[in-house]
């Protein structure tokens, strides 16, 4: 089955089952049970379809407010609302449903090290396979294709019988994009993706990322620090300071004098990745 | 001459003293009965200890006519050890997860597995062999019971420590991908776990051949039973002659766990 997948066949992917989805967050505020406010009433609106930076530096909430997105956060305050999904009024079958229709790659990667890269990408069916299925280790004939399918198209196929941790950093992020894609998402979260790989491994996985965005068509929010790939790859971008957004616009137009308005100190050669 | 300006060192010394002289001052206690503390007559071992070293003397020259006789019960034993740790292995797996954090995040059910485990670990392996006889008869059944909720215990224990200290980061991309707790401990804590698993389990192998030596000595089957009849002859020589199998059977235990346990890396 896997071995009659082609590179084409994969490349333009299933499309998501509803299209991609607009997000929405309504006055959200998260105050974390340590007294920490690390998002003050933030109101966004991202069309369907868009490709968003949100740039900040650590501590500015930007992890914060991309884990509200999927309720992995939930906020003390406000309203998130995913295509049909509102998000943060929703609690256990309900919130995994939603999740399963938001896909998530983090800076860490987050792998299993010592599971195979089958098993790490099949973690993207969990939404969609009864728990059952996943106990006694029996994947449907559909889990595995669909698993095959997004290995191929971020070019990861030939190792999926490796052990993750075998892999390199580059390749281990883009394991856990197929991870991702596996769900069929409608809408793409990235938490600094890139801020652990090398420069040339950190552009192919931007671009994984905008083709994503262009050819599936998915919803994409991505956290960056760097102001470069911001500009490079996104259409829009938001800045976060201090749990509030400072800045709402073109990416590519963004002058440094925004950059330091979000920073709040002059732009640095360690805010650019360089080539 | 450097100008190198080298930060000043910190004084640590004092605090190591103050935890030197803390322990000192424990171990004095502890070792004075006035205090309610242990009472150790060194005396004692200058007198009696004629009394035990002719039995030394017999046990040095061990008495192997007696082997023929052991091959059977020492077969019994290692039975008891492969049988109780393979039952308590299978328990082992569920449970570790439910009693560790990361792979069980519901505060109430995770402690009252710690706290039943807890218990379980609590009794001495004899007090449960004592009563497991009174309840299905003399025989190996209550030895392995017994082997089992001892390995049950250890295992666990270990094995739930060991997830809980290691990174679980994994699992927030299950979570992100709408997955159930459960489906995230099979899919991704299981193959995380495995090696200390593993590890653990033929630690407790290794463990029941020895707890089973003694198990024997209230009617719970194995090679015990003969240590038994030899001590109860005095017999010490025959006695040191099985003291000697029980060393081989858990070098070579430990021996091949080291090598499975290399294999797992």
């Amino acid at each position: 089955m896997s071995d009659t997948l082609t590179r084409s066949e994969a490349g333009g992917g299933t499309p998501p089952a509803s299209g991609p989805w607009p997000i929405e967050l309504d006055d959200v505020t998260v105050r974390y049970p340590n007294g920490v406010v690390a998002l003050k009433n933030v109101s966004l609106s991202i069309a369907a379809g868009e490709m968003v930076a949100v740039v900040g530096l650590s501590g500015s909430g930007k992890s914060t407010m991309i884990r509200t997105i999927n309720g992995l956060v939930q906020p003390t305050g406000g309203r998130v609302t995913v295509g049909p999904h509102a998000v943060s009024e929703l609690r256990g079958r309900a919130l995994r449903e939603a999740r399963g229709d938001i896909g998530m790659i983090f800076q860490a990667f987050n792998l299993a090290d010592r599971a195979s890269v089958f098993h790490n990408a099949l973690v993207g069916r969990f939404a969609h396979m009864p728990t059952w299925r996943t106990m006694l280790g029996l994947a449907s004939a559909e889990d595995r294709e669909m698993v095959m399918r997004s290995l191929d198209s971020v070019g990861m196929l030939e190792k999926v019988w490796h052990r993750a941790g075998a892999l390199s950093g580059g390749q281990k992020q883009r394991v856990a994009i197929a991870r991702a894609l596996s769900q069929e998402p409608a809408v793409m979260l990235a938490d600094e993706p890139v801020a652990s790989l090398d420069p040339p491994t950190a552009h192919a996985v931007m671009a994984d990322l905008e083709d994503i965005n262009a050819s599936r068509g998915l919803t994409v929010l991505v956290n960056l620090h760097l102001m470069d790939l911001a500009r490079q790859y996104t259409t829009r971008m938001i800045g976060l300071r201090a749990g509030e957004v400072v800045f709402d616009g073109p990416a590519a137009t963004a002058t440094d004098a925004d950059f330091e308005a979000i920073y709040g100190r002059p732009v640095q050669a360690r805010d650019r990745l360089g080539e | 001459m450097t100008t190198t300006a080298i930060p000043a060192r910190p004084r640590t010394w004092p605090r190591t003293l103050g935890i030197v002289g803390a322990l000192a001052v424990l171990t004095a206690l502890t070792a004075t009965p006035a205090l309610g503390g242990v009472e150790i007559d060194l005396g004692a071992i200058a007198k009696n200890w004629t009394n035990g070293a002719d039995r030394i003397a017999q046990m040095m020259t061990p008495d192997l006519s007696v082997l023929p006789r052991t091959w059977q019960p020492l077969l019994e034993t290692l039975q008891m050890a492969v049988v109780g740790a393979a039952i308590s292995a299978a328990l082992a797996i569920p449970l570790s997860m439910w009693a560790a954090r990361p792979t069980n995040p519901h505060t109430p059910t995770r402690m009252a597995v710690r706290f039943v485990l807890n218990m379980v670990r609590a009794v001495p392996d004899l007090v449960y062999a004592t009563i497991l006889v009174a309840m299905v008869g003399v025989g190996a059944l209550p030895g392995v019971i017994t082997l089992v909720l001892f390995d049950v215990g250890i295992v666990v224990k270990l094995v739930s420590e060991a997830i809980d200290s290691a990174d679980s980061a994994y699992m927030e991309a299950g979570r992100a991908a709408g997955g159930t707790q459960a489906q995230i401990n099979r899919l991704t804590a299981l193959p995380q776990t495995w090696p200390a698993y593993v590890s653990q389990v033929l630690y407790s192998l290794e463990l029941n051949v020895r707890i089973s030596a003694i198990l024997g000595l209230v009617g719970a089957g194995g090679i015990g039973r003969l240590i038994d009849e030899m001590r109860g002859f005095y017999r010490y020589d025959a006695l040191s002659t099985i003291v000697l199998e029980i060393l081989i059977v858990v070098v070579l235990i430990e021996l091949a766990s080291n090598v499975l346990r290399k294999r797992l890396r």
